[in-house]
């Protein structure tokens, strides 16, 4: 009987391991993390909760997926073509017009934009539910995520037209879409009801962030653009939250163009809504990575190699005024020197192709500032409104409403620091002036024609510019505003005397007219794959 | 454990299951006997046999010298002698005083007794798949893990060697790919303890156990999925003499192949004839030549171990000493193993320690931290051949452009050291109440340790080309494994009927923590990384640190029972309950059982009349094995710090979400079913055939979800199901033996065929059915593989080249057969262009002995699979201006046009893989009873990977066949090596 003993203390063993918890325990345990449990937030925690929402759009300048690449990518001002270390190739089909929704570099701003939204509507359900906040602090602080969330509306609006319209962090419904007039309708309601709670305080305490000014910019440019969304022209009310912006007195153009784009910019009387960066704290604006040639490191003392890159199309250089100096603030070309003073590449304006092209070929970026030393960061801000964006808009509005007069005034303003060192009698334009075709001379390049020693490069298929309406300003905020993620909206408001947007009826470099359903990019095949709702509305893919 | 102790055991438990139901508790004891016993054949005493008197506990072993005596209740009992490795003989008494016992060896080749989960079987009563290869058949070659030593052994076991590199091991596939996400390496346990490959020196290994099917490795849950490794490490029990064993070997290396790049010569020559737009700096400069050596490597392993009935003890010392074919490329490693046993009173108690140490130290070449750094190697692939090594100031030369470097800068401006410690500490002990029972408690920690230092020096481009005056990084991880285990083994036999039972539980904790630090900008570089806090950095806020700490547990209940009816019907259940803390809190356990029979036809009566058939067994079993995911915490809703933002003057991080939870996660399930047949026929023929059907149910995948609801587009979730179906066949054959001469010849050959069968059929429906998988970086930006729901895993998912235009850019065909220009491709014209995993892997040995000579010859090969030949397609592109090429790179594609085309991932650079290789020629010679005490001497000259037969134009076929995108041969791959070896095992 001892082995049925035995057999006894072996299972009364293993029945009292089993019974012993802490044998049974599997309670995870992590030692990084702030678990459910410890997440107790105060209202001291509200900047740190509402930081995604903001952080979130540093993707702006970032690599490789950046908006300005995007933006400026469509138009016609900046091309990205392959350089010899392979830098170049996802970015061509921006230029060419020829994207696809799998096409990783269109389906960034969509995916960006809704992390926003989702960041914005997560914060504005934890100020309003978890956090006890003063009345008045609450209200200027939901009319904040409110504007910030329209922003990112406002933004898929214009690149995707028909979007879903998400405000419930706690839905977990599937999202369904919007027409594109109901997103313009959401984005100006919220705008209009956030306005009014909104600071009006324009200090380092609201630097980056959505104050009453910038939300009125937003505004004036969601009207300026409402005619290319919805049908119906909006100029009248350009005007008016223009003129607010304005009309508070807050901001001013400095005196020279450059101080908006400095390493210290932040101290620019210009800048209404801007993306902070730093090389410490924020790292991501690597527009001078994207530009520049790898040679050129030794010029600036990086510590990182340039990767390229970006270009100037060879037609928009040739637009500038010789005696506007924008040009050189916005451009880099010709012979560029180390420290010694050796030449270590001289860049030309023209270039051959887009598919393969040397280092050597192209005007570079450098109107945001390339200091010595930089690392792979830079530490200019990204100036999303600058004032003059508000005098322009104001101008076109103008412009449009048959008050030439009034807007060269105003675009003569804006001028003015462009010529005031060359020749400050070119810095007036009148109201003719405006209302004149472009100067851009649009056709294709002929890459036989290419002459290196020259520098020049010949055209076909040659449209010019004069028969788009309002050319001349369009031109005008191609010389202000290139590179600063405007061109392709700008293109597709402007239209040609037969009614095409610029952006699709034009040929440039070795961009051929395109369809008009690409004035909106595709909804990722990714986000329509994961959600049955979704589909593709009115552009080239539905 | 040392599990031979316990199969010393079970081998005399087993032996005595007819008497057990005799047992009697009172004995009036009065009869001595005595007598010696030797070996068979040569006559030798042999100590430690055990001696008992059938029918009770009572018994006990012999000396040194071969002698026992004993006392017997009387003079009309039956005693019975064990050893392991020999028969048993059972001797009735009748009244004598001297009984003298010769032990035959067992006669059974291979292994009588089979190490199983938690115990051991005899191998006759085996009913899953389960394959055991004893050292004497291991490869000698400088094996780079245990895993090596039994490559081409195992059906359905793919190890694989991709690698040159001294620190890479092998790369194991047991029986197709299982898993999407989840990890695919098998679990490998030393004498019953987790461990890793490495983690014995393989002349510490005495045998090397597979369990194939889900059967068999059901007893180990979630861990078993990929197929179980049991390593038993050599024992020594009862009484032996000490002794004193030395193995060595030195080896020496070559690169199995180099790309043809232009040489200088040829360089210039497509500048003048071709017009390629390369610069030519006038030099003459063999970069591959300048990275690559011919190293000796050196191996020394030494062995102490003795020991009486009660106690013996084993030391080992194992010293290896690695150079890789590249300049500074190494690994110096030592192993020691200390092993002490000891029984109280006659086996009642057996206690067992084991602590193992090792210490592996090499060359740690990149910020990626790993050990050489593979950029060396495609820097000097690429780097422009007219160039110089030194600039006029003596420095490194450095050129402008993307990810190009000076391959002998980035070699040498280095300083770098990884240091790896592994300590584990491991004891069992095992109480035998009775011969029928015996419960064991296991216990063992395991500290792994990393720590590795890197530094660039001031002549490194990081301070040359970026002035960054130095960078340097430290970093430490380290793994805490504990374990704790309680099994007991009851065994009882009725008549014909005879039963095991085996019970147990078992707690795993597993931490992992580590820090890390870099800093840049030094006042000197003559520290290296030894004075961090030096670098300037740190105060301009460029510096960086980190540390981590994570951890999970997982804990089983299990049991087994085994059943055998007259040696003729075998069946075997087992069960273990499961839980692991990486789940949601309601889905943490898994059930996981498994079942299998067999019919041992060749005992039946009828089978008389044919003698030729010595076994047939007929195997059917089924198995539920789990996975659990990498990662732990993915069940949990919690927040994280991060990005900075600018508020109110200050940049303060930000708290966002860290990750999608998914409380609902749960184990990856996979059933298997087995059926097998082992047979011997002719007394010289043996094998065994498998078949078998895996279907992983559940499997860890991370889906694409919408955003919004979602924070994060990704989510792991149980979604989709994916089949595995494979034949194994393995065939022994004594083909020649003579008196001098003995000629064996095996045969393993394995065929296996995977489906996605679906995916995103859970409650988080995905439209998506198919997974992208691999890639190819720089401007192609495609993903190489795709699984397709009802496709296969492997497949290369690309666009079809058909044709070249006058300008030289591909034309492609997509799958409606439409033909189409380079510049008019969508993503849909792309399509399933090769499968990288093979249909058929076959190996063949053979091994003759003559006299006192023995050679061995392995070939493998691999068949019905293709090869992404990464090198071809990147610098056979003559668009590439910044870089050497291939010396094809101007030939006309296909016969036409030279390529004008950008990088693309097109079928013309996927191959046919089809290979064989004379892996591994082993010659030997033996010798016994020399003077100075050398009781054997073995002296054996070896060459690894000798020659390949293949029609693939890369270096070498035998590429990865890991993860979801096997068959792309990287450029950046280590190169991999042909080895001669040379050495010697003396005992002392």
């Amino acid at each position: 009987m001892k082995k049925i003993r035995f057999l006894f203390i072996v299972i009364s063993t293993l029945t009292l391991t089993m019974l012993v918890s802490s044998c049974t325990d599997l309670t995870e345990e992590p030692f990084s993390e702030i678990t459910e449990e410890n997440f107790n937030p105060t209202s001291e925690d509200i900047p740190r909760l509402l930081a995604p929402a903001y952080t979130n759009l540093r993707w702006y300048m970032a690599c490789c997926y950046d908006y300005v690449s995007m933006q400026e990518g469509a138009g016609d001002s900046y091309i990205t073509p392959s350089r010899p270390n392979g830098w170049g190739g996802p970015y061509l089909p921006y230029h060419w017009h020829e994207w696809t929704p799998t096409h990783l570099h269109v389906n960034v701003g969509w995916d960006n934009w809704i992390n926003g939204i989702n960041a914005a509507n997560r914060v504005l359900y934890q100020v309003q539910n978890l956090i006890e906040v003063e009345p008045d602090v609450l209200a200027g602080l939901v009319a904040e995520i409110r504007a910030l969330r329209a922003f990112n509306y406002y933004n898929l609006l214009d690149n995707y037209g028909s979007v879903p319209i998400v405000t419930d962090f706690l839905d977990e419904s599937l999202p369904t879409q919007s027409s594109r007039q109901e997103v313009f309708n959401f984005v100006e309601t919220e705008l209009l009801e956030s306005i009014p709670d909104l600071t009006e305080t324009v200090d380092q305490s609201t630097y980056g962030r959505m104050h009453k000014w910038a939300a009125m910019t937003l505004l004036a440019r969601l009207y300026l653009n409402a005619e290319v969304y919805t049908g119906t022209e909006r100029w009248d009310d350009v005007i008016e939250y223009t003129d607010r912006v304005i009309d508070s007195g807050i901001f001013e153009l400095e005196p020279d163009y450059r101080n908006n784009f400095v390493q210290s910019n932040q101290n620019s009387s210009e800048i209404i809504f801007v993306i902070p960066y730093d090389e410490v704290f924020a790292g991501g604006n690597t527009m001078h990575m994207r530009t520049l040639a790898p040679e050129q490191q030794q010029s600036f003392r990086m510590s990182a190699q340039p990767w390229g890159g970006s270009a100037a199309t060879p037609q928009s250089i040739e637009t500038y005024d010789d005696e506007d100096t924008r040009l050189d603030d916005t451009w880099s070309g010709g012979p560029q020197r180390n420290p010694a003073g050796d030449v270590v590449i001289d860049f030309t304006k023209s270039i051959p192709e887009m598919g393969a092209t040397q280092f050597r070929h192209g005007f570079r970026v450098n109107k945001y500032e390339i200091y010595e030393g930089m690392t792979a960061s830079s530490d200019v801000d990204y100036p999303v409104f600058r004032y003059s964006l508000v005098l322009m808009m104001k101008a076109e509005a103008l412009l449009r409403t048959n008050r030439p007069g009034d807007a060269a005034t105003l675009v003569s303003e804006v001028r003015e620091r462009a010529f005031s060192e060359t020749d400050p009698s070119k810095a007036t334009v009148s109201a003719a002036e405006l209302q004149e075709g472009s100067a851009f001379n649009y056709g294709n390049i002929d890459p036989a024609t290419f002459d290196e020693e020259n520098d020049t490069i010949g055209y076909v298929d040659v449209q010019g510019g004069a028969d788009v309406v309002y050319g001349r300003f369009l031109d005008e905020l191609l010389w202000e505003f290139t590179n600063e993620g405007f061109r392709r909206n700008d293109m597709i408001r402007f239209q040609t005397t037969s009614g095409q947007s610029v952006y699709t009826a034009k040929r440039w470099f070795e961009k051929t007219p395109s369809e008009s359903c690409r004035e909106v990019f595709p909804i990722p095949q990714s986000a329509i794959d994961d959600n049955p709702n979704l589909a593709q509305v009115d552009n080239c893919f539905d | 454990m040392n599990s031979k102790i316990r199969l010393l055991k079970l081998v005399k438990i087993l032996c005595f299951l007819p008497l057990l139901a005799g047992l009697s508790g009172t004995v009036i004891a009065q009869h001595q006997i005595s007598g010696t016993v030797t070996e068979a054949i040569t006559g030798e005493a042999l100590p430690g046999v055990s001696v008992i008197i059938q029918g009770t506990a009572r018994g006990t072993a012999t000396e040194l010298d071969g002698t026992y005596s004993l006392t017997a209740p009387s003079g009309d009992v039956t005693l019975l002698f064990s050893y392991i490795g020999f028969e048993n003989q059972q001797i009735e008494v009748q009244g004598r005083n001297v009984i003298d016992v010769q032990m035959e060896q067992a006669s059974i080749m291979g292994e009588d007794v089979l190490v199983v989960g938690y115990g051991i079987q005899r191998a006759e009563d085996v009913t899953s798949s389960i394959i055991s290869v004893p050292a004497s058949e291991f490869r000698v070659s400088a094996p780079k893990d245990a895993a090596s030593l039994i490559k081409g052994r195992v059906a359905g076991l793919n190890i694989q060697e991709p690698s040159g590199n001294p620190t890479d091991g092998t790369q194991i596939k047991l029986r197709g790919t299982t898993t999407l996400t989840g990890s695919s390496s098998p679990l490998v346990l030393i004498d019953g303890i987790p461990g890793g490959l490495n983690s014995v020196a393989p002349e510490n290994i005495e045998s090397i156990t597979v369990l194939k099917d889900g059967s068999a490795a059901a007893i180990y849950g979630s861990r078993g999925t990929n197929g179980v490794i049991l390593i038993t490490t050599k024992g020594y029990e009862g009484q032996t003499r000490p002794t004193i064993t030395y193995q060595g070997f030195m080896d020496y290396q070559q690169i199995v192949n180099t790309p043809d790049m232009f040489t200088a010569d040829e360089y210039r020559d497509v500048i003048n004839n071709q017009g390629a737009p390369f610069t030519d700096f006038g030099e003459s400069t063999d970069w591959i030549e300048s990275v690559l050596r011919e190293p000796v490597s050196q191996n020394h392993s030494l062995t102490y171990s003795g020991g009486n009935s009660q106690t013996n003890y084993s030391a080992n010392l194992n010293y290896r000493d690695q150079q890789g074919i590249f300049l500074r490329s190494d690994s110096e490693d030592l192993r020691t193993r200390v092993s002490l046993n000891h029984s109280i009173r006659e086996d009642l108690v057996q206690v067992n320690l084991n602590l193992n140490y090792r210490i592996q130290e090499f060359f740690n070449g990149s910020r990626d931290d790993g050990s050489f750094n593979n950029s060396v190697w495609r820097q000097a692939v690429i780097r422009n051949p007219t160039d110089q090594v030194r600039n006029e100031q003596g420095g490194w030369q450095e050129r402008p452009g993307f990810g190009y470097s000076n391959p002998l800068g980035l070699l040498n401006a280095v300083e770098g050291d990884t240091e790896n410690r592994e300590f584990k500490f491991d004891g069992s002990v095992t109480f035998n109440p009775l011969t029928n029972l015996s419960i064991t408690a296991v216990g063992s920690t395991t500290r792994f340790n990393s720590l590795r230092g890197y530094a660039e020096s001031f002549e490194h481009r990081t301070t040359t080309v970026d002035g960054l005056n130095g960078w340097a990084s430290r970093n430490e991880d380290t793994e805490v494994d504990n374990l704790f285990e309680l099994t007991a083994n009851f065994s009882q036999n009725i008549d014909a009927h005879s039963v095991q039972l085996l019970g147990g539980y078992s707690w795993q904790e597993v931490v992992f923590e580590g820090f890390n630090a870099f800093n840049q900008n030094f006042p000197t570089d003559l520290f290296s990384y030894n004075n961090l806090g030096l670098g300037v950095d740190l105060q301009e806020g460029l510096a960086g640190m980190g540390s981590y700490k994570n951890s999970y547990k997982l804990i089983g209940f299990f049991s087994r029972l085994n059943y055998d009816y007259d040696g003729r019907y075998l069946l075997m259940g087992s069960m273990r309950y499961e839980g692991n803390s990486r789940f949601g809190a309601d889905n943490e356990w898994g059930l996981f059982p498994a079942v299998s029979a067999g019919w041992r036809i060749s005992s039946e009566s009828f089978m008389e009349d044919f003698d030729f058939i010595n076994e047939l067994k007929l195997r059917a079993g089924f198995g539920v094995t789990g996975i659990a995911p990498n990662e732990s915490y993915l069940s949990l809703t919690s927040y994280d710090y991060s990005g900075f933002f600018f508020n109110q003057g200050e940049w303060v991080q930000g708290i966002e979400p860290a990750r999608n939870p998914n409380p609902d996660l749960k184990w990856e399930r996979k059933d298997e079913i087995n059926l097998g047949l082992d047979f011997e026929l002719f007394e010289r023929v043996r094998g065994n055939i498998d078949v078998y059907r895996r279907d992983t149910k559940d499997l860890l995948f991370e889906i694409s979800v919408p955003v919004p609801p979602f924070v994060f587009p990704d989510l792991l979730a149980n979604d989709g199901e994916l089949r595995n179906e494979g034949i194994e066949v393995a065939l022994d054959v004594d083909a020649y033996q003579s008196e001098n001469i003995n000629w064996t010849s095996s045969v393993v050959y394995s065929t296996n065929r995977n489906e996605l069968i679906s995916l995103g059929e859970g409650s988080l429906r995905s439209e998506q059915d198919f997974i992208y998988a691999g890639g190819l970086g720089e401007s192609v930006q495609l993903p190489t593989h795709r699984i397709d729901v009802g496709g296969k895993v492997g497949n290369f998912y690309g666009y079809k080249a058909v044709d070249i235009d006058e300008d030289g850019n591909w034309i492609i065909e997509n799958a409606e057969g439409e033909r189409k220009g380079w510049f008019d491709i969508e993503p849909d014209d792309r399509q399933v262009i090769g499968n990288g995993l093979p249909d058929h892997n076959i190996s063949w040995r053979n091994s003759v002995n003559y006299k006192n000579f023995d050679l061995s010859i392995l070939l493998r090969g691999a068949f019905g699979f293709q090869i992404l030949n990464e090198t071809s397609l990147f610098y056979s592109n003559p668009t590439q201006q910044d870089f050497n090429l291939l010396s094809d790179a101007f030939d006309p594609i296909f016969g036409k046009e030279v390529l004008n085309n950008e990088w693309a991932y097109v079928d013309y650079y996927l191959e046919d893989g089809d290979f064989v290789k004379i892996d591994d020629v082993t010659l030997g010679y033996n010798l016994s009873s020399l003077p100075y005490g050398i009781s054997n001497l073995r002296v054996y000259l070896s060459g690894q990977n000798l020659h390949t037969f293949t029609g693939y134009s890369g270096l070498d076929p035998e590429v990865s066949i890991g993860g979801l995108n096997p068959g792309h041969d990287f450029r950046d791959r280590y190169p991999t090596t042909r080895r001669f070896t040379l050495g010697v095992n003396v005992t002392f």
